[in-house]
C-alpha cells in the first residue's frame, strides 16, 4: 500500500485504554507478530472497521508489513474492511439452525430492517440506511442445541422465532 | 434406557462454579495439588497413555502417544488448548468455557506439569466472547490465588495461561492450521511431518489439545487409571496377532441436535448406540429416522440401517465413518438429503481456506453440483461405469457388469474423490479439511442415491420416504467392509 493511499484516510492510534491492553498484550509472546489477532480486534473495536490508516499502524506496533497485515485482514471473517452497522446480526444457517427453521428467522429480519443480506466483499449491501444494523450470514455459531441463533454484536440469542426477534429488536 | 454419566459436566449447574470458591468446594484443584504431591512428571503421562484417553476433539488420537513425541530436551516446549469450537454440530466446549472454566484451567495446570511446560495458549473462536470473558476472569482469579504465574503453591514451576481469540476461521480449528493463526498469520495449516509435537507454535514442541480431552485429565489423576479404563468398551483390534485391546475409555460429551425433542449436551459412556442416543435426548422429533451424523458434519452419513452403531471412536471407523468431535445430527422423514448436501458444501466451499487448488477450486465445484442438482438443473445425460460390488473371488471389486449412472451423480463423486478419495482414504490436500469435504459428499449421494437421481429425473427436490430414498447396505458399496467390532473380552 503506497503512502498517499494512507494519507487521505484520518490517521490511526490506540487511545490510552487500549494502549495499555496492547502493551500487555504484546508481552505474551515471544515474537511481536504473534499478537496480530488480539490487536486487530482491539483496533477494530476503536475504529469500527480496519482502514488502511489502522493496518498501517498495527504494522508498525508489530513490526511487520503493511501486506502482511492486509494478509491476515482477508483471511478472517471477522475483520471489516468496510463501515459495518452499530449493530451486527449475525444469523447461522448451518445445517443445525437450518433444520430449526432459520431461514422464517432471517428472511423475517430482511424484511423488518428492509435490507440484503451483506457479503463479505460487499458489506454495504446488508447494511441499513441509518447505518444501524448490518445483517449478515455467518456459519455455525455452536450452539446447535439452541437452535436457531443469531449473534448481535457480542451477545447470543436462542431459541428465535420472528416473534422474539422483534422483542429483541425493540429492546436494542 | 442408558443413564448418564456426568464427570466433566457433573457440577456444571452448580451457582456460581465460575468462581473459584465455589469451585474449590467441589473438589477445585485438590487433583492438580494431588498430581504434584504424589506424581513425578513422567508418572502422569504414564497414566494418561494408560488410560487410553483418546483426543476428543476430532482426530481421535490417544493422547499419551501424543504427548511420548514431545522431545524433553527442547526448551521451551508450549501448550495449545484448541476451543476453536467451529465443527457444525458441536457445542460442548462452550458450555465448559462459559459455565465451568476453572475445570479447563486445572487440567491445563496437570498437563503443563506432566510436559514440563511453562505457557499455554488457550485458542478462543472469536465468536466465543461470554466464553473468553469467563476464561479470562477465572485464569485471573487463578493467578491471585497462586495457581498461576510464577512459582505455583511454592512448588517452583512456572505456568502461565493466555487466551487468544481467533477471527472466525473454520480451519484454525485444524491444529497446524490454528499454530499459524496464534503465531499471527493465515490460518493456512502446515505440511505435516514435522508434527507439533516435534515442531509447532513459534517452531518449539508443542502439544495441541482439546478443551474436553483436558478436562478429562483432572478426574484421571483423581481417580485413578483403574477407575478411569472402566468406562467404556474395549474391543479386540485384529489386525494385530494377538489382538490387541482397543481401547475406548472414559466418557464423551454427546452434542445432539437437529430432529430430536431435547437437544443439548448428554454425557455419556462411550460406545451405546444411535437408536439409544437418540431415545436419551427426549426421542425423535417426527416418525422415523432418516438419517444421523455422528461426528459433526465432516463425518459420513449414517442411514437407518444403521442405527444400531454404537458411538465410539473404533465403532464408527469401522463402519466408515467417525466419531470425530461427537456432534450428532438427527433429521426426520421430511428432510430432503440433497438439501441438507447443499447446506453443508455451501460451509465448506466458504470455509475452504485456499491453500491447496484441488480443494480451493474442488469444493465451490462440488457445492455448484449439488447446487444445480437442488434447482432442478441436474444434468439428465447418463454415462456408463463399471459396477462395484461382490466380485467373483468373493471380495468387493469389479463385478465384471456396468451400471447407468446420472452424468452430474458421477461428477459429484468423481471431484469429491479427486480433493479425496474416501476409498482408499488418501488426500491431495495439505489437510484433512479435503476428506472432510469430500466424506459427506461422496456418502450423502452412494447412500441416498435414489433421492439424488429423482431430483434429476423430476427437475425438483423430492423427498422421498425413507423406506425408498436409502439404499440397502448389501446393494452400496458405500457400506464396504462394515462389522460390528467385538469386544476384547469375548475373545
Amino acid at each position: 500500500m503506497s503512502d498517499e493511499l494512507v494519507q487521505i484516510e484520518t490517521p490511526f492510534a490506540f487511545n490510552e485504554e487500549n494502549q495499555r491492553e496492547f502493551d500487555e498484550l504484546i508481552g505474551r509472546y515471544p515474537i511481536k507478530e504473534a499478537a496480530m489477532l488480539p490487536t486487530l480486534h482491539i483496533a477494530q473495536r476503536q475504529a469500527g472497521y480496519i482502514t488502511p490508516a489502522v493496518m498501517k499502524y498495527v504494522a508498525e506496533q508489530l513490526d511487520v508489513t503493511v501486506m502482511k497485515v492486509k494478509d491476515v485482514v482477508t483471511f478472517y471473517p471477522m475483520f471489516f474492511e468496510e463501515p459495518v452497522g452499530e449493530y451486527v446480526i449475525r444469523v447461522c444457517h448451518t445445517l443445525p439452525c437450518a433444520l430449526r427453521d432459520c431461514k422464517v428467522v432471517l428472511d423475517h429480519l430482511k424484511a423488518k430492517l428492509d435490507t440484503d443480506i451483506a457479503s463479505e466483499t460487499n458489506l454495504a449491501k446488508g447494511t441499513t440506511a441509518d447505518g444501524k444494523f448490518t445483517l449478515m450470514k455467518v456459519e455455525c455459531l455452536a450452539s446447535c442445541d439452541v437452535a436457531p441463533v443469531i449473534m448481535i454484536n457480542d451477545d447470543l440469542y436462542k431459541n428465535l422465532t420472528p416473534e422474539k426477534v422483534d422483542e429483541i429488536l425493540d429492546n436494542l | 434406557m442408558v443413564e448418564e454419566r456426568r464427570i466433566l459436566y457433573e457440577h456444571l449447574d452448580v451457582p456460581d462454579i465460575n468462581t473459584f470458591d465455589v469451585f474449590r468446594q467441589y473438589d477445585g484443584y485438590t487433583r492438580f495439588e494431588k498430581a504434584i504431591a504424589e506424581y513425578q512428571p513422567e508418572e502422569i503421562a504414564k497414566m494418561v497413555l494408560d488410560s487410553g484417553l483418546k483426543g476428543r476433539g476430532g482426530a481421535g488420537f490417544s493422547t499419551g502417544e501424543k504427548w511420548s513425541f514431545v522431545p524433553r530436551d527442547i526448551e521451551p516446549r508450549y501448550l495449545c488448548c484448541n476451543a476453536d469450537e467451529s465443527e457444525p454440530g458441536t457445542f460442548s466446549n462452550r458450555y465448559v468455557l462459559e459455565k465451568n472454566p476453572h475445570l479447563l484451567i486445572e487440567g491445563i495446570l496437570i498437563c503443563c506439569y506432566a510436559m514440563g511446560i511453562e505457557t499455554t495458549y488457550v485458542y478462543i473462536r472469536g465468536e466465543f466472547t461470554l466464553g473468553k470473558k469467563m476464561l479470562d476472569a477465572a485464569i485471573k482469579e487463578a493467578y491471585e490465588k497462586g495457581y498461576l504465574g510464577k512459582d505455583v503453591r511454592g512448588t517452583g514451576l512456572n505456568i502461565d495461561i493466555y487466551t487468544h481469540p481467533g477471527a472466525g476461521a473454520y480451519i484454525c480449528g485444524e491444529e497446524t492450521g490454528l499454530i499459524e493463526s496464534l503465531e499471527g498469520k493465515r490460518g493456512q495449516p502446515r505440511n505435516k511431518p514435522p508434527f507439533p509435537a516435534v515442531e509447532g507454535v513459534f517452531r518449539k514442541p508443542t502439544v495441541v489439545q482439546n478443551v474436553e480431552t483436558l478436562c478429562n485429565l483432572p478426574f484421571i489423576v483423581g481417580n485413578g487409571v483403574e477407575w478411569y479404563t472402566q468406562m467404556g468398551p474395549t474391543y479386540a483390534d485384529t489386525r494385530f496377532d494377538p489382538p490387541k485391546p482397543d481401547a475406548n475409555t472414559g466418557t464423551k460429551l454427546y452434542c445432539i441436535s437437529g430432529d430430536v425433542n431435547e437437544p443439548g449436551v448428554y454425557e455419556l459412556d462411550l460406545g451405546l448406540t444411535c437408536t439409544e442416543l437418540i431415545e436419551v435426548a427426549g426421542g425423535l422429533r417426527g416418525e422415523e429416522v432418516k438419517a444421523v451424523i455422528p461426528g459433526g458434519s465432516s463425518a459420513p452419513i449414517l442411514t437407518h440401517y444403521e442405527l444400531d452403531t454404537r458411538l465410539d471412536f473404533t465403532s464408527l471407523t469401522l463402519a466408515k465413518s467417525m466419531l470425530g468431535s461427537g456432534g450428532i445430527i438427527v433429521m426426520n422423514e421430511t428432510r430432503n438429503i440433497v438439501d441438507c448436501l447443499l447446506n453443508i458444501m455451501k460451509f465448506y466451499a466458504h470455509e475452504s481456506c485456499g491453500q491447496c487448488t484441488p480443494c480451493r477450486w474442488g469444493t465451490p465445484w462440488v457445492r455448484d453440483i449439488v447446487q444445480r442438482i437442488a434447482d432442478g438443473d441436474g444434468r439428465k445425460d447418463t454415462i456408463t461405469r463399471p459396477k462395484f460390488g461382490v466380485a467373483e473371488n468373493g471380495r468387493w471389486g469389479d463385478t465384471g457388469e456396468t451400471e447407468e449412472i446420472y452424468e452430474d451423480l458421477d461428477l459429484l463423486e468423481s471431484v469429491a474423490n479427486n480433493i479425496a478419495n474416501v476409498d482408499t482414504m488418501t488426500w491431495n490436500t495439505i489437510c484433512v479439511f479435503g476428506i472432510a469435504v469430500s466424506w459427506p459428499a461422496v456418502s450423502y449421494m452412494r447412500k441416498f442415491r435414489p433421492e439424488f437421481e429423482a431430483a434429476i429425473r423430476e427437475g425438483k427436490l423430492v423427498t422421498l420416504p425413507v423406506a425408498e430414498a436409502t439404499i440397502p447396505p448389501e446393494e452400496n458399496y458405500a457400506y464396504q467392509q462394515r462389522f460390528i467390532p467385538k469386544e476384547f473380552a469375548d475373545l
